[in-house]
């Protein structure tokens, strides 16, 4: 192990290095320029929503319901880079709920731009956290779930981390892939990690978002335009009984 | 004249009382903004208070779509459409409403329609799909026909030397609503929200909001409202002082006055232009000058409350100028203040600065909406018998000139918004270029003087829509009433008799 002030050199070089990569002289972060160098993994809750078309592997199947199904995110630092050195300017994880390229179609609102101030790929914030590269303690729940405890997988250095998260009642119908930012200490994004592939064609999620209908409001509606109509009606009939005796 | 005024008299049970002074045919001849005076003012006022709340109604989407379309999916062609659609409706409508108007009266027209389309409003709670989305829009947009049964209640209760004020008053503080619900939607909204509704439910209670005022300024119409200074249609019918007039002269009549069809296209290049910016201002601001959304819907709002002002004073103004000059005052003062107005146009589109693409956008908000209140000027001089169909043809036209703009210049990516909006300009300026072929014989055109010879008195003009059986009965009494009224359209210099004046009025 080296002594603590030749890491702490290290990681001071890691930090500025990356930090040169990734903004230019406005502190304008490009997209493009953020390694991808955080693994994550999204499934859902109910085993019926997992499919496996192939031994090993397993997606989505299904949609989940925004306000009602939760999903597990877990994500760790890639175990071909070494930790401890590339994530040491890693200070805080936010993780997002992204659009699916499918569903920014003919909506220029929801555009990615490479320029993340931008950007608007991700509108929705899941979760921050400090970023930890040592394990916090946590337990499964269901087995389904690809996330193992912590220490079980026996010397990796980098263990998964993972929440869950129920989907918010305002996230609306569209699909989704989940993605992380890592910043560093000046709140400047260093790397990011995502559920998907560069092209963002596989493990997309769907989500059905709420109505926002409800029946009384339905009923409370129909009733006004009843009365509208009706009060029409009413002053016709009226018009005419009055207009008979002239 | 006097056996006429007798026969009135026998027919009212009493002589009428008038809070404001009136001409022969009981117009008011001032025009008097903070009374509420029955029947005139009190028109007034039921007129543009439901008007505006149509607009607000027609237009309440727009300020809300960043929530909308994601509750419902939609896509920017989708928004593209539904804002067509929702102006698209009224061409017909307002046609239409200008027929009704002629046959059952404004009150009871505008009325219908208001109560008929609120449910539209009411049901935007429902909206499940783009496609019911665009729907609704559609059906909602009818609603806008209530400005020819506007114009026509103020050119019915209003003499010839107040009516283009009347009308600029009204038809501007209604187009308020356009401007006004950018404002108010999303305060409405915010508050629901607040109060701890999700976004997604919040939108459609506010939707009621509109609706609900939509729907008590309707009954308040048929409760407080008349459609003329004597009464309303269907009592004088009954009495036997109006005439219940056919549908299919009084559609031919309108249709076949030239003058109608040049008055839509023109106006189709200042309202309707003012719909279209009023559709594409907003991101046109916010993608060339980068501001926030915010801040881009203020000045879009800011362009629509330029009403309150715009389009009454080109109303105004038509009257004033109306006193010296007569109809050919008129139609100049509307050519120029058109015409400047899509010079500014064409600039706006070429302006790189903000500030000064601001100021251009006002002052060209000031001289587009002026010319709509100046065109409601000439509009109640064109035909009497057809008053509402000419009315509703040129509002209709309006609308045309909207979705057609909106279609050329401003739907998918073949220009830029800012080669659009010069191309637009450059299109004002030729729509407008037809208003030298309008002429009256009576009073001229811009170009010509009165015509000399024997059939060329206002007489001769309004009777000319009545057939010689229908002047045996007697039905082109009112006619004659207008005809006599509207003299002062010859300007001061011409108001020495002419000639052709020692005519006395043709009733058998």
């Amino acid at each position: 192990m080296a002594s603590r002030s030749e890491i702490v050199l290290a990681s001071l070089l890691l930090f500025l290095s990356c930090l040169a990569e990734t903004s230019d002289a406005n502190g304008v972060v490009l997209f493009s320029s953020l390694p991808n160098t955080l693994e994550m993994i999204v499934s859902p809750h109910k085993p019926e929503q997992v499919m496996k078309p192939a031994e090993g592997s397993w997606t989505f199947g299904g949609t989940l319901k925004a306000g009602e199904d939760k999903l597990s995110i877990s994500w760790r630092l890639n175990q071909s880079f070494s930790a401890g050195t590339t994530d040491s300017g890693y200070k805080t994880i936010k993780v997002k709920l992204c659009y699916a390229p499918v569903s920014q179609v003919d909506r220029g609102w929801r555009k990615t731009v490479d320029n993340l101030a931008k950007d608007k790929t991700c509108q929705f914030k899941i979760e921050t956290r400090p970023y930890k590269h040592v394990c916090d303690s946590f337990y499964t729940q269901c087995t389904h779930r690809l996330v193992l405890p912590c220490g079980l997988e026996g010397g990796s250095a980098s263990k998964w981390k993972y929440i869950d998260w129920t989907i918010k009642r305002d996230v609306p119908s569209a699909s989704y892939f989940v993605r992380a930012y890592a910043y560093d200490g000046a709140g400047v994004a260093v790397a990011y990690g995502q559920s998907t592939g560069p092209k963002k064609n596989y493990n997309i999620f769907e989500v059905q978002g709420i109505t926002g209908r409800h029946k009384t409001l339905d009923v409370v509606s129909i009733c006004f335009s009843a009365f509208s109509v009706l009060s029409l009606v009413g002053f016709f009939v009226v018009e005419k009984t009055r207009a008979k005796p002239t | 004249m006097e056996v006429e005024a007798t026969t009135v008299m026998e027919s009212n049970s009493q002589p009428q009382k008038f809070a404001l002074p009136v001409d022969s045919d009981h117009k008011a001849t001032q025009f008097w903004l903070f009374s509420i005076a029955k029947p005139h003012m009190r028109a007034f006022h039921l007129s543009w208070v439901s008007f505006f709340m149509c607009f607000v109604s027609t237009f309440a989407a727009p300020p809300l779509i960043p929530i909308i379309r994601d509750n419902l999916n939609l896509t920017s062609t989708d928004i593209g459409n539904a804002g067509i659609a929702s102006v698209s409706g009224a061409v017909f409508a307002r046609i239409a409403m200008g027929t009704a108007c002629d046959l059952f009266g404004p009150r009871l027209a505008s009325a219908s329609l208001i109560l008929v389309t609120a449910p539209a409003v009411f049901l935007f709670s429902m909206a499940s799909s783009p496609i019911s989305f665009l729907l609704l829009r559609f059906f909602v947009g009818f609603s806008l026909a209530t400005f020819v049964s506007t114009q026509f209640w103020m050119s019915s209760m209003f003499s010839a030397n107040v009516v283009g004020t009347a009308n600029g008053v009204a038809g501007g503080w209604g187009n308020l609503g356009g401007g006004a619900t950018q404002l108010i939607m999303p305060l409405v909204f915010g508050l629901i929200r607040d109060i701890g509704a999700t976004k997604f439910t919040a939108w459609r209670i506010a939707f009621q909001i509109p609706a609900l005022f939509q729907m008590l300024s309707a009954v308040a119409i048929l409760l407080f409202g008349q459609d003329m200074p004597d009464g309303n249609y269907h009592r004088l019918e009954k009495s036997g002082d109006k005439p219940k007039d056919k549908f299919t002269s009084v559609f031919w009549h309108g249709i076949t006055n030239y003058r109608g069809w040049i008055l839509a296209l023109t106006y189709g290049y200042c309202f309707g232009v003012e719909l279209t910016v009023d559709n594409i201002i907003a991101e046109y601001f916010y993608d060339r000058f980068n501001l926030k959304l915010h801040t881009a819907g203020i000045i879009a709002a800011t362009f629509g409350l330029a009403n309150i002002v715009s389009r009454p004073a080109g109303g105004i103004v038509s009257d004033l100028v109306s006193k010296r000059f007569g109809m050919r005052g008129r139609l100049w003062t509307l050519f120029v203040v058109q015409t400047i107005g899509g010079v500014l146009c064409v600039i706006l589109g070429q302006i790189g600065s903000l500030s000064g693409s601001i100021a251009v956008m006002i002052l060209f908000s000031l001289f587009c909406q002026g010319a709509c209140g100046l065109t409601f000027g000439v509009v109640p001089f064109v035909s009497r018998r057809s008053l509402g169909v000419i009315s509703g043809m040129t509002g209709g036209g309006g609308n045309v000139g909207a979705v057609l703009t909106q279609l050329i210049f401003f739907k998918g990516s073949k220009y830029s918004k800012e080669t659009g909006i010069t191309l637009m300009g450059v299109m004002i300026i030729c729509c407008t270029l037809p208003m030298t072929l309008i002429h009256f014989p009576q009073w001229g055109g811009m170009f010509l003087g009165p015509s000399s010879g024997k059939a060329a008195t206002e007489e001769d003009y309004y009777m000319s829509e009545w057939s010689t059986t229908e002047k045996e009965k007697g039905y082109h009494h009112a006619s004659v009433k207008f005809a006599e009224n509207s003299r002062s359209e010859r300007g001061k210099a011409a108001s020495i008799t002419r000639p052709s004046d020692e005519i006395s009025p043709t009733h058998v």
